[in-house]
């Protein structure tokens, strides 16, 4: 019995080294591009979108550190920002990506070394989709 | 004439004597605009704030109790008279009678059928029941916050979720989101809340029962409650190791009967932390719990003696974290307590929430005390608060009729800071007579 407590113990302290940060996301679809507190400026990447490839499901995005690409995987959420359309904010789909549309993205690991992101906010600014 | 210039020269050396503001930039400056937004700001949305959910009056938190004092047109009950949010914003009814707030946390895809009714935690001791090595845990599953996660960022989700004035949720519309600025404010004044810090237990007690129940309390073998609630705080403790503000499934959602069940309203299970959700909720400080209730995420139980007699019911002994005690247990033993023992934790709890009443209450009063002749209103603010602290303490501990003695004392002290409240020019003296009789409280409770 020991050995299990010990085990959990062990356990529990190992998870906590390798798992990130939770933000509640049920909230953030309705944050604009940029302002999610805590985050945007620090740990997000802020720019366009050069590049769509559907198959490898990534897309490149130039922000004011160069350009990265950005892996989507079924683990990630895409917003559309209608805010400056005044509209609300909805979910979105790999299909609502195009080129020059600003994008905010969020990886999954902080230090952004996988480029695999948690979640993408695209902004649109014209036409309703 | 004479006695004109004396009162004139008077009122010049006592407006000498008035504390000076605090600068800008500093740490109290920033408390004090995050107060001010706390209770003030709407954020252009449906006319709540931050204060509505958390009165000042009603330790950060509210109640049946609380809510029924409101009048009709209270910005809690917008969803009663707002059309817009009429559907799925709220429930009033729960709202009401049980103190239960709606919440989206799983999404607002499918607002008729996606939510939790939850009562509303106060906000106090945040300083000591927020961290955890997996990061920031806030609101009752350790996930309340947009962006980070944090404290900080708790505001900006609470805005969208509780502010808006219509469903549609769009920022700048319905809401302003908070600034960087306004963040970092309503931060600082929410960590100003309450205690800084964690007690040190076994406190010193003087009551046989509650001094019992602090014994129980502290048992890993028979209460095992400091094992979550480690000094009777919101961390936990697991073979020596501090795991901060951990998340559990302690199966609170399997209690039968569950008052805002019985309504037959609708009432989704909650599935706790992260979306979907793994059925854990995060550790509540108990040292402020007996004047805070009603007690769990949802508000199931009404008093702190039910409170803790739910650890020694099936839900809890069921649940994973009541097997995992039980793994650890001899004889396989869960949680397992007497209707003696569990009044007598119950009774320990109240103790040390009075005995934090005090703390607080004379606080209050001494600062007051150092206010300057013409800062009344500020004082009498401080000595309201002080007043109700007494009140708490009076309350709880004559709720299980626990040390008659130093209720006496508690009573003679709120005379004393009513007193001060009401009095022009011995506010001072009245209050230091009311931090004396608050010391003598306390002596009756602890060595």
């Amino acid at each position: 019995m020991l050995k299990l407590f010990k085990g959990v113990v062990v356990a529990i302290t190992l998870l906590w080294g390798l798992l990130p940060v939770y933000g509640q996301k049920a909230a953030e679809i309705f944050i604009p591009v940029g302002q999610s507190p805590g985050l945007s400026g620090k740990y997000t990447s802020i720019g366009k979108i050069t590049a769509i490839d559907v198959r490898e499901q990534t897309i490149a995005v130039a922000d004011s550190a160069g350009s990265d690409t950005v892996k989507i995987t079924e683990r990630t959420q895409i917003w559309l920002d209608k805010s400056k359309l005044k509209l609300t904010n909805q979910k979105g789909a790999f299909a609502d990506f195009r080129k020059e549309l600003l994008v905010e993205v969020k990886y999954e690991d902080n230090q952004r070394q996988d480029k695999r992101a948690a979640w993408i906010k695209v902004q649109i600014t014209e036409g309703v989709k | 004439m004479r006695n004109l210039m004396a009162v004139m020269l008077g009122l010049l050396m006592l407006s000498a004597c008035q504390s000076s503001a605090p600068g800008p930039g500093s740490t109290e400056a920033l408390i004090a605009r995050g107060k001010e937004l706390f209770f003030n700001e709407t954020f252009n949305g449906n006319g709540r704030t931050c204060g509505t959910c958390h009165p000042e009056e009603n330790n950060f938190t509210i109640d049946p109790a609380f809510i029924a004092t409101l009048p009709n047109d209270d910005p809690l009950f917008v969803a009663e008279f707002n059309p817009d949010l009429r559907e799925n914003f709220e429930n009033p009814r729960l709202m009401r009678e049980f103190g239960l707030i709606k919440e989206n946390l799983d999404g607002f895809d499918d607002l008729p059928n996606k939510f939790v009714m939850r009562g509303v935690p106060h906000t106090l001791a945040l300083r000591t029941s927020i961290d955890s090595p997996l990061g920031p845990r806030t609101g009752w599953s350790g996930d309340g916050a947009p962006g980070d996660g944090s404290l900080r960022a708790f505001a900006s989700g609470a805005v969208i979720q509780h502010f808006t004035k219509t469903l549609n949720r769009v920022a700048g519309v319905d809401f302003r989101l908070p600034t960087d600025e306004e963040l970092d404010a309503l931060e600082a004044f929410q960590l100003s809340l309450g205690r800084a810090q964690e007690l040190t237990l076994p406190l010193p007690l003087k009551g046989t029962v509650p001094k019992r129940g602090q014994e129980i309390f502290l048992d890993n073998s028979l209460g095992k409650c400091n094992i979550c609630h480690v000094n009777a705080g919101a961390n936990a403790s697991l073979g020596g190791r501090n795991l901060g503000n951990a998340n559990f499934n302690t199966g609170v959602e399997a209690l039968p009967d569950q008052p805002a069940r019985l309504t037959g309203e609708r009432v989704p299970r909650d599935d706790g932390f992260g979306t979907p959700g793994d059925g854990t909720f995060n550790i509540p400080p108990l040292v402020e719990a007996a004047d805070s209730g009603p007690f769990f995420h949802n508000n199931a139980i009404e008093t702190i003696e039910g409170a803790v007699a739910f650890y020694d019911g099936e839900a809890f002994n069921n649940s994973p974290s009541g097997r995992f005690l039980a793994g650890l247990d001899p004889n396989g033993v869960g949680i397992e307590l007497d209707g003696t023992q569990i009044v007598a934790v119950a009774a320990f709890l109240r103790v040390l929430n009075a005995l934090e009443n005090i703390r607080q209450s004379m606080a209050f009063l001494d600062s007051s005390a150092q206010i300057g002749f013409f800062q009344r209103q500020q004082s009498q603010a401080l000595l309201e608060r002080a007043r109700e602290e007494t009140d708490d303490g009076i309350t709880v501990l004559s709720g299980a009729r626990l040390h008659p003695a130093a209720v006496a004392h508690l009573q003679a002290a709120r005379r004393l800071t009513e007193n001060a409240i009401s009095s022009f020019f011995s506010r001072r003296s009245f209050a230091q007579q009311a931090i004396r009789e608050q010391e003598r409280a306390r002596a009756e409770l602890v060595e």
